[in-house]
């Protein structure tokens, strides 16, 4: 996804409909969005509803005469219709805090979600548990007591004596290992487009 | 922010761990969204989270350098282990051999013989007086088959009778239940051979409608002796 540049032509096919390059479109910037509104929404579905609500807004402002012309900022500008959404929705929302269901949906990992539902296949996951797998046990402990538990973050590094540094760099390492193999799947998946 | 500072900031990994506070978080979405490169390194570590999640959650996911667990199989399939399936199926081999080379042998001569006419030794019991007198006698050879022909008193009016052989050490040889209706006549008892030779006794019990033992009917005792040689044969 990331070989494509955000150049002139990309905008103006996008602008102009191009099926292929609004998919990537889509592809590139729902795992973005979509991790900005987990930060700020509740459920799950305000979250969809939201991430599609931005991308309406975004494609209909592109298809306007005065629309977007400057590539560069098409990013800025995703971010910002996103800003946007995220505050009418605070608005016309009264914010209830989310019912246990709700809450517990959220924390289900789901592996037909997001960008994994683009790329995830089984070469990904041998890749992640090999990691896990090289991982020290201490370390494997941590990561499935903040990420699948989520527990606290400042409990489990006192229980486990470490420091937030110490979680910072672990995941660090971890995505670093992963990240070869992304790029091979974003590249391979470059070429099929 | 720039790239330069995001990337000093370890602010993808911050991101990921919802460690940035409001400003730092508005402004480095702000880049995250414009930068390539920044947006590769959260994605990939957004994909890595949560196939870590469903890596950790599933069964197969028993993560750890110690070497994989060999799951037992359960139920009925744990007996097809090795451990139980070996040993089980050396004893029925070797039930299986018993049975081809001494059990059925013996079975077949025994119908063998069940089908050749031929004469056993008796003890006629016919009008034995239970008490007092001299016992028959009898010449067997050892586990041969012998008659004892037997008469029971019907004065008794019992709903039944068992009869019993008592060995010479008093131990109950074989039992054998009889109806009112069969001692109306001579009663002529096969009795299985025996390996102790020695004075023998034939006990009838009257029994109940509840098959208890209500009284003793009569004793015949005999003399069981082993023959030297073999009762001609037809």
């Amino acid at each position: 996804m990331q070989f494509y540049a955000f150049d002139s032509q990309y905008l103006e096919q996008l602008s102009s409909g191009d099926f292929r390059t609004q998919e990537h479109f889509v592809a590139y910037f729902s795992e973005l969005i979509r991790l900005k509104l987990s930060k700020r929404l509740h459920s799950r579905s305000e979250v969809e509803d939201a991430r599609q609500e931005t991308f309406a807004r975004v494609f209909a402002a592109l298809r306007k005469e005065d629309g977007i012309r400057q590539p560069e900022r098409l990013g800025a500008f995703v971010n910002s219709v996103c800003n946007n959404v995220l505050l009418e929705y605070y608005r016309s929302s009264s914010q209830d805090a989310p019912s246990g269901e709700e809450e517990a949906e959220a924390n289900i990992p789901d592996p037909g979600i997001s960008v994994v539902d683009l790329i995830a296949n089984r070469e990904i996951q041998q890749k992640v548990r090999h990691i896990l797998d090289e991982l020290q046990e201490k370390d494997r402990r941590i990561i499935k007591e903040v990420f699948l538990e989520e527990r606290d973050k400042d409990e489990v590094c006192r229980d486990l004596g470490v420091d937030r540094e110490y979680l910072r760099v672990l995941l660090h390492r971890a995505k670093k290992s992963f990240k070869s193999l992304y790029l091979k799947k974003m590249a391979k998946g470059a070429m099929q487009e | 922010m720039d790239h330069s500072e995001a990337s000093r900031l370890m602010a993808s990994e911050k991101y990921l761990l919802d460690e940035l506070p409001p400003d730092a978080l508005e402004a480095f979405e702000e880049h995250l969204f414009g930068c390539p490169e920044c947006a590769l390194d959260v994605r990939a570590g957004s994909l890595f989270l949560e196939q870590s999640k469903l890596a950790l959650v599933s069964p197969a996911a028993a993560t750890g350098r110690v070497p994989a667990e060999v799951r037992e199989p359960s139920g009925w399939f744990a007996w097809w282990r090795p451990a139980f399936a070996i040993p089980a199926m050396a004893v029925l081999l070797l039930v299986i051999g018993y049975q081809n080379f001494v059990t059925y042998p013996a079975l077949k001569g025994a119908l063998a013989e069940n089908k050749v006419p031929s004469i056993l030794p008796a003890a006629s019991l016919v009008g034995a007086v239970t008490r007092g007198s001299n016992p028959s006698s009898i010449a067997v050879h050892p586990g041969e088959s012998f008659l004892l022909p037997l008469d029971i008193p019907s004065q008794n009016a019992f709903q039944s009778y068992v009869v019993e052989l008592h060995n010479p050490a008093g131990g109950v040889e074989w039992s054998l239940p009889v109806s009112a209706e069969a001692i109306k006549n001579t009663l002529p008892i096969r009795a299985p051979g025996v390996d102790k030779a020695g004075r023998y006794e034939l006990i009838v019990f009257g029994l109940s409608a509840q098959g208890e033992k209500v009284s003793e009917v009569g004793r015949y005792p005999f003399e069981l002796q082993f023959a030297m040689a073999a009762n001609p044969q037809p």
